[in-house]
């Protein structure tokens, strides 16, 4: 009978010495998710993360609304990462349209997409700084991505979910003097994000609470289909904008970031060199962009696909492989639209790392695998 | 000894900060300025133009009562219904005019881009509390008024940090 009843529960003998803990869903600690976590003494023996509080159904109402359409609510998921996780079903539905996006265009996303991440991992780094008891860290990253809130706001008109990419483009083209403001808050930014060095990456504190816990080695990684920066910490040189480049990232001057490590402490630092290759990334991109020209090809509002046909699309997120699986079957909705988000890719890595370690390391090894529970659940 | 010289580097960085300007925006005293007057979008090149997506706007003149607002609203929000106007167009037949619930919109503004007649914009304004939910719908009426918004706060970089001046 015990079988029948879900994993969390179900009734368990009692063990002298191990106790289950039920970490969230309210706790703050783990997000939206509960981490369900068997204790011996101080130390973790099992864990097993719970998913799915927060499941909205995304896939399912994207067969009910056309192509332009599913855009404001395609991006609910992640709303500080709203133009990645765009990215993929856009690239998608031009192809199965076949436009062709003009080359501005191009630009003015790769712009927005990186400014986009940047913000994302902000904010993931305040969440990461607070869980660690540090309330600095909390606040200026907090306060300084207000600086590409601001850039992000004069680009699409909202600071916040901006359904700016569409089919055949972007909604609208960049403000005037645009260029300009962007590279000096860019640069002051990046002035910022290299002070974190001395309070918070080479802080001895943080490296001892950091360094050597939940490692993931190398093999670890690749076997449990792990992205993004938790692939990159392992040591695997694995950036979707470098191997598979969408749009224009194939001409732009960038390298990725790998350490060997594999432990918590190189999954937090990687986010933040990323972001200093964002920087890089967005100065270069303003440079070679075009100063004049179309940024959207008309479209029918009611675009329809030709025939039976499907389209697999991948962008690097701030939260690693990002996939859309859009098929057609000729109606102006889609038939089927499938999220491969990275988050839910990286919890899989979550019960090996937590085993042996320490409860109190637990947000420290949580945080570090850059999870968004509301991406994951879709 | 490179442990005390961690700390005493990561003290010194949050000191430095005692000297820096203050970023915090004072919002009720002070609020963000915004590019123009809000989005809008020019239908014969099919591209908008860029601005804050705040409440809408209605040009009484302008708009048809062609209901392509409120179709493209569909599978977004619902948030649009056509009613009647009190009003007589020689260009509104049917004299029916959007309304907008504002606690349904998601300022998508997906409807800007569907008017073909330059009749609906989006505006800076977007203090739109309401005590009811009947004060978030706004009837034709409401949304012709153009908003008074005095927005005049900018990111300004110096030489001691960034601050809202």
């Amino acid at each position: 009978m015990n079988n029948e009843l879900p994993p969390g529960l179900a009734l368990q003998k009692v063990d002298e010495r191990i106790m289950t803990l039920n970490v969230g869903p309210q706790h703050p600690g783990s997000g939206h998710m509960r981490i369900i976590v068997q204790i011996d003494g101080d130390f973790i023996v099992a864990c097993d993360p719970d998913p799915g509080y927060v499941h909205r159904g995304e896939e399912k109402m994207a067969e009910y609304r056309n192509y332009i359409t599913n855009i404001p609510h395609l991006e609910r998921p992640v709303i500080h990462d709203s133009c990645n996780i765009l990215y993929p079903y856009v690239l998608g539905v031009e192809e199965l349209l076949g436009i062709e996006v003009p080359e501005r265009a191009k630009y003015i996303r790769v712009i927005a997409s990186e400014l986009n991440r940047c913000v994302y991992t902000m904010y993931w780094l305040a969440i990461y700084g607070i869980f660690l008891g540090h309330s600095t860290m909390f606040m200026w990253p907090a306060g300084d991505r207000e600086l590409l809130i601001d850039l992000l706001e004069k680009m699409t008109g909202a600071r916040v979910t901006h359904a700016h990419f569409v089919p055949g483009g972007v909604r609208n083209d960049l403000p005037p003097n645009f260029e300009d403001v962007c590279l000096r808050q860019v640069n002051y930014f990046e002035k910022r994000i290299k002070e974190y060095a001395a309070i918070f990456y080479d802080n001895p504190i943080l490296i001892a609470r950091t360094a050597n816990t939940g490692v993931l080695s190398r093999q670890d990684a690749i076997r449990l289909g792990t992205t993004g920066s938790v692939l990159r910490a392992s040591g695997v040189d694995y950036d979707l904008r470098k191997k598979e480049p969408y749009d224009i990232y194939d001409e732009l001057d960038f390298q990725t970031n790998v350490l060997k490590e594999g432990d918590s402490y190189a999954r937090s630092k990687i986010p933040w060199l990323d972001m200093m290759e964002s920087c890089r990334i967005i100065r270069h991109a303003l440079q070679k962009m075009p100063k004049s020209g179309s940024v959207r090809v008309k479209l029918k509002p009611n675009p329809k696909g030709k025939g039976l046909d499907s389209v697999y699309k991948r962008v690097e997120s701030g939260r690693g492989s990002l996939g859309c699986y859009i098929v057609s079957d000729g109606k102006p909705e889609p038939y089927r639209v499938k999220l491969s988000v990275g988050s839910f890719r990286n919890l899989i890595a979550l019960p090996y790392l937590l085993k042996g370690e320490k409860l109190g390391n637990m947000p420290a090894v949580y945080w570090s695998l850059n999870y968004w529970p509301v991406e994951a659940d879709r | 000894m490179n442990t005390a010289t961690g700390i005493i580097k990561a003290l010194n960085s949050g000191i430095k900060h005692l000297a820096i300007k203050r970023f915090t925006l004072r919002y009720p005293e002070e609020k963000l300025k915004f590019v123009g007057d809000g989005y809008q979008f020019d239908p014969s090149t099919g591209v908008g133009i860029a601005g804050y997506k705040g409440r809408h706007m209605l040009f009484h003149d302008h708009c048809t009562g062609c209901q392509l607002c409120s179709i493209a609203c569909e599978g977004v929000a619902e948030a649009i219904a056509m009613v009647k106007v009190p009003e007589e167009h020689k260009h509104n037949k049917k004299a029916i005019m959007p309304q907008i619930d504002y606690g349904k919109c998601v300022f998508c503004g997906l409807c800007v881009d569907a008017c073909p007649f330059y009749a609906l914009y989006m505006t800076n304004d977007y203090e739109l509390s309401s005590f009811s939910k009947e004060g978030l719908i706004y009837t034709p009426a409401q949304l012709q008024v153009k908003p008074f918004v005095s927005q005049d706060s900018e990111i300004k970089i110096t030489d001691r940090g960034a601050t809202h001046g």
